[in-house]
């Protein structure tokens, strides 16, 4: 195996996902943002966007905050710091396999 | 990698896609020119013409533009595609560069300013400025938008105009102004041109982007925010 197949190898599979990748990157950009700004952005469907964000929850690369926008739900979206850290690390490595 | 720096990029492109940055610096700049107006054509000693009116009146300004963008996106903006609040930097060194470049320009303005009154010359105001807005132009909002170019080359354009103008055409604005003891009529005819002209195409290319954006944006439903996965409630 050659090192650059060894770097591709080492590449966070949770974050390499295209969608996913999407969402994290939008999330490293910004403090946080809600589920509407996301879906715009990256122009998936609810039930997509959900579950790209339940599997980066689950990794603990992103928080979910439910909070009320007058008498409208909000869900808010911000990346952990373990999240931030993992994105760096994956560019780094992304930018070395390249 | 291209394309993760370009998403990296566009937080900071959505901060201008209702055009609301835009309007608000077109009405600066129109509520610039309308002070000027009023320095220029009221008596020397009117209420105009004090310091603390021009404190009085940038804070104003600066409070409407605030109170005024924080508004619009509240009830216009997050409703429809949604709220980010943006990172602040890590180090103050960001900010203490901005605070001196716009030390240097706001120098570099006066120093304009000063050679305007003394040269008699229409060029004077309107090149510098026109470039420096020009180029801010092109670097805070044409870069992301293509069509905006137009806008940065009609503020270059429209200000080499203000520049080529008569100096007997521009100088009507101050005519009979007090100010023109101090000043020459044709720079302060010039100025207040210039700020006018900023100001129209500012706030015509921000309504033209809210336009835009009310177009290509659906109007708000009950449950727009609300992700379908009950995971990620």
């Amino acid at each position: 195996m050659n090192r650059q197949t060894q770097t591709f190898n080492e590449l966070d599979r949770v974050i390499h996902e295209p969608g996913r990748l999407m969402i994290v990157a939008l999330l490293f950009a910004v403090d946080s943002c809600d589920f509407l700004y996301l879906q715009h952005e990256t122009e998936m469907n609810k039930g997509t966007l959900s579950s790209h964000l339940s599997r980066l929850e689950e990794a603990g690369y992103v928080e979910v905050e439910k909070t009320y926008r007058g008498r409208i739900p909000q869900t808010l979206l911000r990346l952990t710091e373990d999240g931030r850290k993992a994105f760096q690390k994956y560019r780094k490595k992304l930018k070395k396999a390249l | 990698m291209d394309q993760v720096d370009s998403l990296l990029k566009r937080p900071r492109a959505y901060e201008n896609i209702d055009g609301v940055g835009e309007l608000n610096i077109g009405f600066m700049c129109l509520s610039f020119a309308l002070l000027m107006w009023l320095q220029v054509h009221t008596p020397e000693h009117s209420i105009w013409n004090r310091m603390y009116m021009l404190f009085i009146w940038v804070g104003l300004m600066l409070l409407a533009s605030y109170f005024g963008s924080k508004a619009f996106k509240k009830h216009i903006t997050y409703p429809r595609t949604g709220f980010v609040k943006y990172r602040t930097p890590d180090s103050k060194w960001p900010l203490i560069a901005v605070m001196v470049l716009a030390s240097v320009v706001a120098t570099v303005a006066a120093a304009g300013a000063v050679l305007a009154a003394r040269l008699h010359w229409n060029m004077v105001p309107a090149l510098p400025f026109g470039l420096l807005i020009a180029a801010s132009y092109a670097f805070g909002f044409a870069r992301t938008v293509r069509w905006k170019w137009a806008v940065a080359a009609s503020i270059l354009l429209g200000s080499l105009a203000i520049a080529a103008l008569p100096p007997e055409l521009t100088g009507t604005l101050a005519h009979g102004s007090w100010a023109t003891a101090m000043f020459r009529a044709e720079s302060i005819g010039s100025y207040l041109l210039c700020a006018l002209l900023y100001g129209a195409i500012f706030l015509i290319s921000g309504g033209i982007t809210f336009w835009l954006y009310l177009r290509h944006t659906q109007a708000p439903a009950e449950e727009a925010n609300e992700p379908a996965n009950a995971d990620v409630q």
